[in-house]
């Protein structure tokens, strides 16, 4: 007993003590990141929230080509979650342990710079877009107080996407009307096939699909540059009428889809349509069996008495330091970064999902020479095509300051939850709706 | 009347185990049959493991986990064992107030913590670092594993220290040679619920570890889902290799569990 007592105090102990051995490995490293400079070289600490393996990996490559050919800066790519964007990332930078550079959509910059840490970053932009040439939709989301708070790098823009398939089958065209839509949902849905799959939970997903009907409807002003919500209007109401409707063509469990759900049912030829961004193209002919050739596309059908259009917006970079010798290096990556064939490999870490923000990118024949975009080209002029029509909320009527705190409480998706769930009509979720904006943007 | 127990017994079982079943079989499956409903796939792949393995962090999750595990096993084990002896063997003042503070620490939800243990774990420099996560595990296993060997102790006579300490053992000696032996049941059970904690531990591993050098399976999991689409074949394979580890525990220490969870606490 006393043998495998000591045999026991001896094993926790050995341990123990490789245990520490790591701990000490990770001190060291963690102590290292706080050096802005080390035997001459300028440390960078990018934050991204692009996870899946496949994005960290390609923007990985495309740093590291750029601090092998710029031995005097080292730019760290660290993956982050969304998830964590709203919580831990304020207090990690108020701790001073945040990024130096940290990727942003319009409305979570409206957030953080609150903080008082976002450097203006006009010098940059301005040279690059003499260079390269920005896509006004993309930059002006991140331009207001006479400033711009955010580098755009990729867009993304919902369409509707449909099984041609399935179409031929039943002798119909792509809808081009929410009338052809529906009628389409309707014809579709039968022997356990559904005409549709659209988000429906209290999600970003469910956000996004709806602010796509909501531009349809001529309803995509939602709160204006004093951040007065306009919220409550008929087209709004119209939107979320045809949601109620379509969502009849659903599958049942509509009401916990985020991004992955319609895409499966979509792929699995479960359902017929969907409306979302340019991820649905790399997955298709892989997990549908389907050749790409079937794979169809079309902008976002259009209201009576709507608009052409659906949710467009851009991904940027924010600066967060205001070290001098950082912002240097930080404006040496841009410039590497910007070049069309770093670019093109960079946005083509997702191919399709993410769209180019520059002219000399979309002219650049790096973009169309990837495998996915050469094969689903025709559907990515179809997504480039969306992209002009573009918008996104808080965004279209000057900068709303407080968009934010729309879009983090999922305020949109939560009016649909009081139609599906509390049995409101649209009128009545609608009213509620902007009820609670005008509570949370006070 | 036994019939309806034996459609009961496989419905229950069915309800169990027919997810695992799900995840597994789909794990298998060819990429364009992966989201069909079929209960066994047309052809077997094992191209989801091998990508899973070779084109994502999964190895290095994997490794960090078992750091995490074993090393928030071993510091409970280390704190439970004298704390659980000295409130359920010893008398001092103020006993049944600390057993009680103990339980207390429960009215604490993880959510709320998230700010204030950052900024504790900046000030101290263990952000980053997998000492962070085993620290946080174990603030939170701790108190429950500490009221789960309460049953154990009771259950042994304190005539048998008493008799100890009559022939001259010391209190370390009592509790290391007469005490520990008997409680190994206890040991086991604690053991295995600090591991299966951490195994599953999310909210801390994501706010406390930035490089992606430190994360654990949780962390590894959902990025390998994927934000805007899921990469179902990896999703499932990961699925079942995570599970592994904690099954090949549970087939050793398991049954330790079980007792413990029977003839210990609620004793």
């Amino acid at each position: 007993m006393k043998k495998s007592l000591t045999s026991l105090i001896a094993f926790m102990m050995l341990l123990s003590l490789i245990l520490a051995g790591c701990g000490s490995s990770n001190e060291g490293a963690s102590s290292e990141e706080g050096q802005s400079e080390e035997g001459g070289v300028t440390e960078i600490t990018l934050w991204h929230m692009e996870e899946p393996p496949n994005r960290v990996k390609r923007f990985n490559e495309v740093i590291e080509a750029f601090n092998e050919s710029n031995p005097d800066v080292q730019v760290k790519a660290q993956v982050q979650s969304w998830d964590d964007a709203y919580s831990k990332f304020p207090a990690a930078i108020q701790a001073g342990n945040g990024p130096d550079l940290l990727f942003a959509i319009p409305d979570y910059t409206t957030l953080l710079k609150q903080l008082d840490v976002v450097q203006p970053v006009d010098d940059i932009v301005e040279k690059l877009n003499e260079k390269h040439g920005f896509i006004d939709a993309s930059l002006a989301p991140y331009q207001y107080e006479g400033e711009t708070w955010a580098v755009p790098v990729f867009g993304m823009v919902q369409a509707l996407w449909y099984r041609k398939d399935l179409f031929e089958a039943e002798g119909l065209e792509a809808p081009t009307t929410w009338d052809e839509l529906l009628h389409a949902a309707e014809v579709l849905t039968k022997d356990g096939q559904h005409g549709i799959a659209l988000p429906a939970s209290k999600s970003m997903a469910t956000d996004q699909v709806l602010y796509s009907f909501m531009v349809a409807a001529g309803a995509k002003d939602l709160i204006d540059a004093d951040n007065n919500v306009t919220f409550n209007t008929a087209e709004t109401v119209k939107a979320y009428d045809m949601y109620q409707q379509l969502l009849e063509y659903s599958p049942r469990d509509s009401n916990t889809y985020q991004w992955g759900e319609p895409q499966a049912q979509f792929n699995s030829g479960r359902a017929a349509m969907a409306v979302e961004k340019g991820q649905y193209l790399a997955p298709f002919e892989s997990e549908s069996g389907q050749p790409a050739s079937e794979l169809g596309v079309v902008p976002m059908p259009v209201a009576d008495g709507g608009e052409a259009g659906s949710i467009y917006y851009s991904n940027g970079i924010m600066v967060l330091t205001d070290d001098a010798k950082k912002q240097e290096a930080i404006t040496e990556f841009f410039d590497y970064l910007y070049e069309p064939e770093n670019y093109a490999q960079f946005v083509n870490a997702e191919p399709g999902l993410f769209l180019p923000v520059t002219q000399s990118g979309f002219d650049s024949e790096d973009y169309w020479n990837d495998p996915i975009i050469a094969q689903y080209e025709e559907q990515v002029q179809v997504l480039l095509e969306a992209s002009e029509n573009g918008a996104l909320f808080g965004f279209t009527d000057g900068v709303a300051s407080n968009i934010g705190k729309v879009a983090g409480p999922n305020f949109i998706a939560q009016t649909l939850e009081q139609v599906i769930i509390n049995g409101m009509s649209p009128e009545e979720a609608v009213e509620w709706g902007q009820q609670q904006m005008e509570e949370a943007t006070k | 009347m036994r019939v309806f127990k034996w459609i009961y017994g496989i419905l229950l079982v069915l309800l169990i185990v027919f997810p695992f079943y799900w995840v597994t079989i789909s794990s298998f499956k060819v990429p364009d049959q992966i989201l069909q409903p079929d209960l066994w796939p047309k052809a077997w792949t094992l191209q989801h493991y091998r990508e899973l393995l070779f084109d994502t962090p999964y190895l290095l999750n994997l490794k960090n986990s078992l750091i995490v595990s074993f090393g928030t096993m071993i510091v409970t084990v280390m704190i439970v064992v004298p704390a659980s002896y000295a409130i359920y063997r010893m008398e001092f003042k103020g006993r049944n107030f600390f057993y009680k503070l103990i339980l207390a620490t429960y009215i604490f939800p993880a959510m709320l913590l998230l700010v204030p243990v950052y900024q504790l774990m900046s000030k101290v420099g263990l952000v980053d670092s997998l000492w962070s996560l085993i620290i946080m595990n174990v603030t939170f296993g701790a108190p429950f594993a500490t009221w789960l060997m309460s049953g154990f102790f009771k259950a042994i006579p304190k005539t048998l220290d008493e008799s100890a300490a009559i022939d001259g053992a010391g209190t370390m000696r009592i509790l290391f040679q007469i005490i520990l032996p008997l409680i190994a049941p206890g040991l086991a059970t604690i053991a295995v619920y600090a591991f299966v904690v951490s195994w599953t531990e999310f909210t801390f591993a994501s706010i406390l570890i930035t490089s992606d050098e430190y994360k654990v399976l949780p962390i590894g999991l959902s990025q390998i889902m994927g934000q805007y689409t899921v990469k179902w074949g990896w999703t499932t394979a990961g699925a079942v290799l995570t599970l592994l580890p904690v099954l090949i525990f549970f087939a050793f220490a398991g049954r330790y569990f079980v007792k413990g969870l029977t003839e210990g606490s609620v004793k």
